[in-house]
């Protein structure tokens, strides 16, 4: 999250100022590839680099607060997925290879398990266990950093059952912590 | 140790309201929460933690795609193309107040307003506002005055203000508004004549009924809405000070604005009816 230096930023990267915008993307990108790599994983560099292409073409044209830019960017992301699915499903040699978004774990491999950034990758798996629906809450409210009322609107849903899957969610996160038998 | 075999729920304590939020946001779970939390409590804190790793590797790729886009980095050089992006400044859509705010506060603006030289559209609404010349009308004849510089006063207004102040105002209003006039008209004798020629080059009354504001000295006057559109706008006081005064309103709220009250020893206000000089 940037906070309070947002809509600076945000005019100065609508004028063309790359330094602006690159702080942005910064802040964007890691994020989207979180959501993207637990949701879709299969797709998951090529949605976020089309998403940002998206979002230059269009970024004269937002005016908004930093949840506004946030909720456009993974509106985009999650549109992109959508589409990207599609198309495979409709290839039939690919159906079988592919698992459906949302189902297969960003399982970490060996190069990803020497990084000191365990943690993140770690607990990027921990949400891919997850049912699709609480995993996508739960990265969208805290990756994405986006509210209830927008994570509702994004995925079709009342802001009660996004509260209700969000408690879920980490409630079924804490048990399987604890049955790994995860301490501090 | 937890029992691996046959994990049981109860392990898991409810989650209050406070550490809900806290995790969800990927924050210190608040104190006294369930000490079983804390493990899920560092993963989300990692899951909305800083870039690691290779999350970082795309930028060169999108940068070159920014910087196609918007032609070459720096806002000192843009360079010109068919999709340049807009200026930050002007993205709002002009509203009929801040039209009009636009066309009052500047006295450029107001000119080629009594020339009937804007674009239709503002043209018709500094018809509606100040009483310029309707679209495609004569422009506003009068004398080859200066306008002062910053105030875009309209000539007739001077006029209706001096009828107003004489019917209404006092003796020292009067003396300020004729003597204003006269400057205006170019010396005393020519404020009868200026006023007549000033209210026959003005285009015929519109179907609004003409209205007397209920002046009070030091108040702003109340204001009928501007044909069609509902808005009630404020306007400026007719004294040059620089700045436009008008108060436009925001986009679609439709509430009409006051009147900053005008230096009011002897200036008037101008009136929306701003056709020729009050007709009885």
């Amino acid at each position: 999250m940037i906070g309070e230096d947002f809509a600076e930023l945000l005019a100065a990267a609508q004028e063309g100022n790359e330094l602006a915008f690159s702080r942005l993307w910064r802040d964007g990108n890691a994020a989207l590839l979180r959501y993207l790599r637990v949701t879709a994983p299969e797709s998951a560099e090529d949605a976020a680099a089309e998403t940002w292409l998206h979002v230059v073409r269009g970024l004269t044209s937002f005016s908004g607060d930093e949840q506004a830019w946030r909720a456009w960017l993974f509106t985009t992301a999650r549109r992109r997925t959508i589409d990207e699915a599609r198309r495979r499903s409709r290839r039939p040699q690919k159906a079988l290879e592919e698992a459906p978004p949302g189902q297969v774990p960003a399982s970490p491999d060996a190069a990803d398990l020497a990084m000191e950034h365990i943690g993140t990758r770690s607990a990027m798996a921990l949400v891919a266990r997850l049912p699709p629906h609480q995993a996508e809450v739960i990265l969208l409210r805290v990756v994405a950093g986006l509210d209830t009322a927008t994570v509702a609107h994004l995925v079709g849903r009342t802001p009660g059952a996004v509260r209700v899957a969000a408690h879920r969610g980490l409630r079924r996160l804490a048990e399987i912590l604890a049955e790994a038998g995860v301490t501090l | 140790m937890p029992n691996f075999i046959c994990p049981s729920r109860r392990d898991v304590p409810l989650i209050s309201d406070a550490s809900l939020a806290a995790l969800l946001a990927g924050a210190e779970l608040p104190p006294g929460a369930a000490p079983e939390l804390r493990p899920l409590a560092e993963a989300l804190a990692e899951l909305a933690g800083r870039p690691v790793g290779d999350e970082l590797a795309g930028e060169a790729n999108t940068l070159t795609a920014f910087r196609e886009y918007f032609g070459a980095s720096g806002p000192a050089h843009h360079v010109s193309r068919n999709r340049r992006p807009r200026p930050r400044g002007r993205r709002l859509p002009l509203t009929a107040a801040a039209a009009a705010a636009t066309i009052l506060g500047l006295g450029g603006l107001a000119t080629a307003a009594y020339a009937g030289a804007l674009p239709a559209g503002l043209q018709r609404l500094a018809h509606d506002i100040i009483g310029a010349p309707a679209v495609g009308a004569q422009p506003a004849s009068r004398p080859s005055l200066p306008i002062p510089a910053a105030s875009g006063q309209p000539s007739h207004g001077l006029c209706t203000a001096w009828a107003h102040a004489k019917a209404h105002g006092t003796r020292k209003q009067q003396a300020v508004a004729f003597s204003k006039l006269a400057a205006a008209a170019g010396g005393p004798g020519n404020a009868t004549a200026y006023c007549t020629a000033t209210a026959h080059s003005a285009t015929p009354p519109s179907s609004r009924p003409a209205r007397t504001p209920s002046h009070r000295s030091g108040k702003p006057t109340g204001l009928p809405t501007p044909r069609g559109s509902g808005k009630p706008t404020g306007l400026p006081s007719p004294r040059g000070s620089g700045k436009p005064t008008v108060l436009p309103t925001p986009r679609g709220s439709g509430k009409p604005t006051a009147l900053p009250a005008p230096d009011n020893s002897g200036g008037a206000t101008v009136h929306l009816t701003q056709r020729p000089a009050r007709r009885s």
